[in-house]
């Protein structure tokens, strides 16, 4: 069994998060993933206050474990969500882009666990001083909005930057990638593109069919210019934003045409000129299972090799 | 005082010459700052300057005039 501070301080099983993709992750992958031991996690998005609080009932609805809710601060709704999670008294809030600061307290008041994502050290010392709970460092190899620095580089100096625990994600698809993160200082991992193969994801097939045909170089990042990148798989629209950008277009005819294409993907399945976010370890998932399956399967292989890796330590040093 | 030690801290986080930045100098239009730049530029001014900067007037700080005006009024 991995045991880390994750899984005493917010009272789950395995120290994994399932990521909050916007448009896919809803109660009934949250659902799946607390109900096997992980923290699953509601995506708000851009979505009202009321959209959110009937996946909030449906989720408790659906179990008593606890489970987690992703705010998107740049949402329009973002205050109204706020004040929703305090009142629904929501175990735990994970943050993504723009600035929780205001919103901190009132949640910690409200006895709530606060875990933002951040894309490097200056940010993790912020939080902390905010008095955020625990970090998650989220390196470039994720899928959807993402940062420059890689998960190896980022997490060791995020964990020598801050005292509180640190969840590393970004690239992690299997026990190895568990391994690695933990061996970086991580306390626990957050995994986005496996969970998209999950048979509880209702994510539109034809997106799971893509992320099962990716392979490693499937992935890339569009939109640098307009300040929120995003990793996605290559396709018909990414060529387009390529266009665009080979001939120095404005970040007005990049958010244009960006505009509503994630749920072109995620739920009308057009995977052409949708945006396919993914991670780049897209290239190394390739079965469907429940969320059940893909956590047993992932701690119990994080811990052979584990116990495992003392076999290249031999008697004497490396001289 | 303020200006200068604004300056250094902009020339060393942005690699930009000293000359070319003035009071009404844009941090992100003229001195080519992006939004994860100008959070690590934020936090080097709290730190050097011993100030904290409320999340909330991230927004107000457009020119340069503006962190030294935002500064002085903090201490």
């Amino acid at each position: 069994m991995i045991n880390t501070v994750i899984c005493s301080l917010l009272n789950i099983k395995y120290p994994i998060f399932q990521g909050g993709m916007a448009q896919i992750s809803d109660a009934e992958l949250a659902a799946a993933v607390s109900e096997a031991g992980g923290l699953g996690v509601i995506a708000s998005g851009n979505n009202t206050a009321e959209f959110i609080e009937k996946e909030i009932r449906k989720i408790k609805s659906l179990t008593d474990k606890p489970f987690g809710v992703n705010v998107m601060l740049l949402s329009p709704y973002a205050n109204d969500v706020s004040n929703l999670l305090i009142e629904e008294k929501v175990p735990v809030i994970i943050t993504g882009a723009g600035n929780p600061g205001k919103y901190l307290k009132l949640w910690k008041e409200a006895g709530i666990k606060v875990i933002p994502v951040v894309p490097s050290v200056a940010f993790a010392k912020h939080f902390e001083k905010l008095g955020a709970d625990a970090i998650i460092c989220e390196g470039t190899e994720s899928g959807g909005h993402v940062g420059e620095l890689t998960t190896m580089c980022l997490t060791p100096q995020v964990v020598d930057a801050v005292k509180i625990p640190v969840i590393a994600a970004g690239g992690i698809g299997d026990g190895r990638g568990i391994a690695a993160v933990l061996s970086l200082g991580a306390q626990g991992v957050q995994v986005g593109t496996r969970f998209l193969l999950a048979t509880e994801c209702n994510v539109h097939q034809n997106y799971k069919d893509k992320v099962l045909k990716a392979n490693d170089t499937d992935t890339a990042v569009t939109g640098r210019k307009t300040g929120h990148p995003v990793r996605v798989l290559k396709n018909k629209l990414v060529n387009q934003f390529k266009e665009i950008e080979k001939n120095n277009g404005t970040v007005e005819e990049m958010e244009q045409l960006g505009r509503g294409r994630l749920y072109k993907a995620a739920v009308e399945g057009d995977v052409d000129y949708g945006s396919v976010m993914s991670g780049q370890i897209a290239g190394l998932v390739n079965k469907e299972q429940s969320c059940k399956e893909i956590i047993t399967e992932m701690f119990d292989e994080a811990e052979t090799i584990m116990k495992n890796l003392s076999s290249f330590i031999s008697g004497g040093s490396n001289e | 005082m303020i200006l200068e030690k604004v300056k250094a801290i902009l020339v060393e986080e942005l690699d930009v010459e000293e000359e070319n930045i003035n009071l009404d100098s844009k941090i992100k239009d003229d001195l080519g700052a992006d939004s994860l730049d100008l959070f690590e530029l934020i936090s080097k001014i709290e730190d050097e300057l011993d100030i904290t900067i409320d999340e909330e007037d991230y927004g107000k700080l457009v020119t340069v005039g503006d962190i030294v005006n935002y500064i002085t009024d903090k201490q």
